[in-house]
């Protein structure tokens, strides 16, 4: 009971917040917390993958490309209505992800991150000698210029809105348990019957759908993409130290993270060239001492904990 | 077509020594070095600063840098794998990660993003020059150079007792540690020689091709896609890894054009990887 009211509180808090903030704010905080709703649906769809189905992934800025680049040609170059260009971006970022599955599914562990990486580059190689989108060179998204800052925020937030809610769902049905039992031990699990396989492609191709979702919000507010920029490793370097900070395999832990990432970057912008330094030690300092994360150290030692799937047993 | 073939086996050579620390690494600790290729190309500035601001010649600066990254690799092996070797697969590859992070950017506000090279006498000439075919020295030489510590390697890891107790502890941790192999050592002793041959291998690519900070990534999917291709933890098995990435690279840049050329060999390598997810000769993995 005391739970839900938490959960309820919170929940309100959070949501005027959002709303008073883009009324009040200036536009450098409106773009700051835009951006902390980018990073928050990625590294809560990176945790789904890495956190709870085992498959740690280096490659996902693919889908944040192709998410980019199918906003910029359909817009662009036929006049589609951005949002509907965002939401083909998605669906065709989720046939990638079917398509490659076959032949990365079949890797494990250290391969699979590695296999998803060398997709990523494979396709920055592949967009650099596309003439179509004129190589690898900037290419300006002219149709979300006249988008408002509010507009852009609206967006970031509902994508966010939407990525939370799909895991928190996502979590409470049966493949939800399933992807905790795989996470606990994935033999006992398949022992017990869940079937890996499906489960594991079900995360990712709604993770890729998510990416593909995220890359075109991300790119409404960049508004000009190039290849080097789009499939750049920078965009898992994020999600990966958002979601470590925060607490692999916690709900709570990439919210935490992606709000911590987007302050320490902005701190470090006064520094060039020192903010992925600063990350990188960072990132180590936290696996070694805490390896659980903020808010799964949290837990551990206050048992703190608000959109938990877990089910508390009964106290009598 | 066999100037192509000469020269992608030649480079398969290079390719594959690269791969060798990695394979090393991997095949005794089961740990995969995320930060493999930005530890290279540190070693490759080492050499660069060498000859460019001291003047030493390349031979020297080799020995400097293979030194430095020694020392390098037992520190952190030490300091930073050893300590998260237990806590599972998952930490352990985010802290590499994060070191391959730290690095590139480190290397990116000392030495700028400009493109380097480390110059020296044997990357222009040619040690056979015909109609048909000409081998580039420098290529030859590397590959000279990989075949050399692949066999020594192999020698040492089957025939000294440090080898067997290396290899004692990648078979059996814990028999390995009642029979009085200091595994902790042993680990550090993995690191310090991929440290090593990584750093050679890194002067080579530099004097061969032209790098700059971020290069690291491309090394890295090289070395694994070579360490992969063998089956991870064979060193025979990643000399052919290599050789098998060079000439799909330089043969699909002479039938696709020089632009896809990365592309054709990391499609080849995902093709394998599909197809045999353990190697090529994986049955015979694990310490050769």
């Amino acid at each position: 009971m005391k739970k839900k009211m938490n959960l309820i509180i919170l929940i309100a808090v959070i949501a005027v917040m959002f709303v008073i903030i883009p009324q009040a704010g200036s536009p450098y905080l409106l773009n700051i917390i835009t951006l902390m709703c980018l990073y928050m649906a990625m590294s809560q769809m990176w945790n789904l993958l890495g956190g709870y189905a085992g498959m740690l992934s280096l490659g996902m800025q693919a889908f944040i490309g192709i998410g980019g680049y199918s906003l910029t040609i359909l817009s662009v170059n036929y006049g589609v209505n951005i949002y509907v260009a965002i939401i083909i971006g998605a669906v065709i970022c989720a046939l990638f992800g079917l398509a490659v599955s076959p032949a990365i599914f079949k890797m494990s562990g250290v391969y699979f991150a590695i296999g998803t990486w060398i997709i990523a580059e494979a396709l920055n190689i592949f967009f650099s000698n596309w003439k179509f989108v004129g190589y690898a060179q900037d290419w300006s998204i002219s149709t979300v210029f006249a988008l408002s800052n509010k507009q852009l925020y609206y967006t970031a937030l509902i994508v966010a809105v939407i990525a939370v809610l799909v895991v928190f769902g996502l979590l409470r049905t049966k493949t939800g348990l399933a992807l905790m039992a795989i996470r606990d031990s994935a033999s006992a699990a398949e022992t017990m019957g869940v079937e890996l396989y499906k489960t594991k492609l079900k995360c990712y191709v709604i993770a890729c759908f998510m990416m593909g979702l995220i890359g075109g919000a991300q790119y409404m507010q960049t508004a000009y993409i190039n290849p080097s920029t789009g499939f750049s490793i920078n965009w898992t370097i994020a999600m990966t130290f958002a979601v470590i900070i925060g607490g692999l395999g916690t709900m709570e832990g990439p919210i935490v993270g992606s709000v911590l990432y987007v302050i320490i970057v902005q701190i470090m912008y006064n520094y060039p060239g020192m903010s992925n330094i600063v990350l990188g030690i960072i990132a180590i300092v936290v696996i070694m001492v805490a390896p659980d994360g903020i808010m799964g150290t949290l837990y551990k030692k206050t048992g703190f904990q608000i959109l938990s799937p877990r089910r508390s047993i009964p106290k009598h | 077509m066999i100037q192509c073939i000469v020269t992608g086996i030649l480079l398969g050579g290079l390719y594959s020594m690269i791969g060798i620390g990695m394979s090393l690494v991997f095949g005794i600790m089961g740990l995969t070095n995320l930060a493999h290729g930005d530890l290279m190309i540190l070693g490759t500035y080492i050499s660069l600063v060498m000859t460019r601001a001291l003047g030493c010649n390349l031979i020297v600066s080799v020995i400097v840098s293979v030194i430095v990254m020694c020392v390098l690799g037992f520190v952190i092996q030490q300091f930073l794998v050893n300590k998260v070797m237990d806590k599972g697969e998952a930490p352990a590859l985010l802290v590499t990660f994060g070191l391959s992070i730290f690095l590139s950017n480190l290397m990116l506000k000392i030495f700028s993003a400009d493109n380097q090279s480390i110059n020296n006498s044997l990357s222009s000439k040619n040690v056979v020059t015909t109609n048909v075919l000409s081998i580039s020295a420098s290529y030859l030489t590397s590959f000279i150079i990989a075949c050399v510590i692949i066999i020594g390697l192999s020698l040492v890891m089957q025939k000294t007792n440090f080898g067997r107790a290396i290899r004692a502890t990648s078979d059996d941790t814990m028999a390995a540690e009642l029979m009085g192999v200091n595994t902790k050592l042993a680990y550090a002793a993995a690191m310090v020689i991929c440290m090593g041959i990584t750093a050679v291998a890194g002067t080579l690519v530099g004097s061969t091709f032209v790098f700059y900070p971020s290069s690291g990534t491309q090394y890295l999917i090289i070395a694994f896609g070579a360490v992969v291709i063998g089956g991870m933890g064979s060193l025979f098995g990643t000399l052919i890894g290599g050789i098998v990435l060079g000439v799909a690279q330089i043969v699909g840049g002479y039938v696709f054009g020089s632009g896809v050329q990365m592309l054709i060999a990391y499609i080849v390598l995902l093709v394998i990887l599909a197809l045999r997810p353990n190697g090529l000769f994986a049955a015979s993995a694990v310490r050769k």
